[in-house]
């Protein structure tokens, strides 16, 4: 653990010592780590490390796999997310994700962005602004502004993955985690989608899961590397990749496995 | 083998084509000779008015009521039910040997011979409960036989809506419940109508069921209740094919009963076809 995340003051996301066994097999091990606000974390590692089996623990997705259990302390803001009296709903309102396959739903686009606050209670004529406003912060307003009742699967997988972004963003969380969101599109909506999570750090805790280390290495400002269930380094990401303090991680970022 | 790809393939091809066209080719010919033979007898009286004569003359009025009155029963108890269950097994029951055993059961009630639900309507609706012979024992025993096709045709739906809907839908802070009211029904309900009209088909076509629990073979006035007793179609043209002795009076009569209740079931068949296509445009691009 580097020095220079421990001065942070007050982290986002604070765990510690988090174990997680797919029935009889430990897929997470030990796991330590401190997340500071309005900062982009990136999780890299070899398919299979963990890094997504992690990320899901951050807003309780794990909960849905059957035998799946977990050991150790997951705060956010300061709660343990694990504890008794913790309504995952609620979490999940403050912890938003956005998954590897864009996947909209088979609804018009102001629908699948008006999707969580109207369930959440959001009334008719604030929906509108609700709506326009997640556009707009994911930067899909302009391409979408003029056929907000077109189905949402007519739009491009780029354009599809912003939308998923928006329909995250409309609900207001703080915290959002992307699991590897670019692996499925081309370079050029690949680069739309890094400038907006650069952009979105502003207001919000960022964690993303990626298989690109260059992608790690353009917009994160700390990362992790995982291995076999262990985070095995996590500091900021220029220490990271230019002053690698473990010889797996160097292998790793140099290309020599993964 | 000895066959060359190109002619296995001519052969196979032909075979499957044959077996199309004779499909087909049956299903238009029964179509043709019902509706040549019974467009005769198709009037206004026909469809208003009581018979009588002994069924030599007059109309079919209240089968195509009783007929009427058994789908919407049926459907009304039918649908609630089967959807629930479906969504309780398929989106919440896991699996555990219990799960397994209810869709065991499940199978086996969808394989019964349909004249074991009419003993089984007779015993349980008309005689304990004490509805008597009457619309609602009937209702209630087709809704019973129809249960598993619907039930089936709903989990079926279920199972392709993608799990993706469910995980987004979730990860958005949205309760499991509203997940499968706002997210997964809407994408499953093509398929689910779709089920629920092959069990429209059979409600208005069996007659097992309804001869213990309420189907008679004259009224002489209009049922007043669900507690009456009631004409249906498919029975009325089982009285008139094998009760009758002036064959060539009650024959016209005989295909104008079996033309109404095709085109009653066709025509539901049609409205199905349309919901679907109106939730499948809604969905889609």
């Amino acid at each position: 653990m580097t020095e220079s995340v421990q001065n942070v003051s007050q982290p986002q996301i604070e765990v510690e010592n988090l174990n997680l066994w797919y029935g009889e097999k430990q897929a997470l091990k030990n796991i330590s780590m401190q997340i500071p606000k309005n900062s982009v974390t990136a999780l890299i590692g070899p398919s299979g490390c963990g890094k997504s089996t992690f990320i899901r623990c951050l807003n309780r997705m794990n909960d849905l796999i059957k035998n799946c259990r977990i050991e150790g302390k997951v705060s956010i803001e300061g709660r343990d997310i694990y504890g008794q009296d913790v309504d995952v709903v609620e979490l999940r309102k403050e912890v938003g994700m956005v998954f590897q396959k864009p996947n909209p739903f088979p609804m018009s686009i102001y629908d699948n962005v008006a999707y969580g606050p109207r369930i959440h209670g959001a009334s008719k004529k604030d929906l509108d602004g609700i709506v326009e406003q997640a556009l707009r912060s994911a930067a899909i307003w302009e391409e979408t502004s003029d056929r907000l009742k077109s189905p949402a699967l007519s739009l491009s997988g780029g354009q599809q993955q912003r939308l998923c972004i928006a329909r995250t963003l409309a609900v207001k969380p703080r915290t959002i985690l992307f699991d590897e969101p670019t692996s499925a599109l081309d370079p050029i909506s690949t680069s739309r989608i890094e400038d907006l999570i650069m952009n979105l750090k502003k207001d919000y805790t960022i964690v993303i899961v990626t298989h690109n280390m260059q992608q790690a290495a353009r917009i994160s400002d700390y990362t992790g590397f995982f291995l076999m269930g262990e985070l095995i380094e996590f500091g900021q990401t220029r220490q990271i990749f230019h002053n690698p303090q473990e010889k797996s991680t160097e292998d790793y970022i140099t290309g020599r496995f993964g | 083998m000895g066959l060359s790809p190109k002619t296995s393939e001519k052969i196979a091809f032909s075979l499957l084509i044959l077996a199309t066209l004779t499909v087909t080719g049956f299903v238009l010919i029964i179509l043709a000779y019902i509706i040549l033979n019974g467009y005769g007898a198709i009037s206004i009286e026909f469809l208003t008015q009581m018979p009588n004569r002994m069924m030599t003359a007059g109309g079919i009025y209240p089968a195509i009521v009783g007929t009427i009155a058994l789908i919407t029963g049926s459907m009304l108890v039918a649908l609630p039910v089967g959807i629930m269950a479906a969504i309780y097994l398929n989106e919440y029951a896991g699996e555990s040997r219990t799960t397994w055993l209810i869709e065991m059961a499940i199978n086996n009630l969808a394989g019964t011979p349909s004249v074991v639900f009419g003993l089984f309507g007779l015993a349980l609706f008309v005689k304990y409960f004490g509805f008597g012979p009457s619309i609602l024992s009937a209702s209630l025993t087709l809704a019973l036989l129809i249960l598993p096709v619907i039930i089936r045709a709903t989990e079926e739906a279920l199972l392709t809506v993608p799990n993706e809907y469910r995980e987004s839908s979730l990860a958005l802070g949205v309760s499991k419940w509203q997940t499968i009211r706002y997210a997964v029904l809407p994408a499953a309900i093509p398929g689910v109508v779709t089920g629920s009209v092959l069990s429209i088909g059979r409600v208005a076509g069996e007659t097992a069921p309804i001869l213990f629990t309420g189907a008679v073979y004259f009224l002489p006035r209009m049922p007043d209740s669900i507690y009456s007793q009631f004409m249906a179609l498919p029975y009325h043209l089982f009285v008139l094919s094998t009760a009758g002795t002036n064959v060539s009076e009650t024959r016209p009569i005989q295909y104008g009963t079996a033309l109404v209740l095709l085109i009653i079931v066709l025509g539901l068949n049609l409205v199905a076809v349309l919901i679907r296509r109106h939730y499948r445009n809604k969905l889609k691009i």
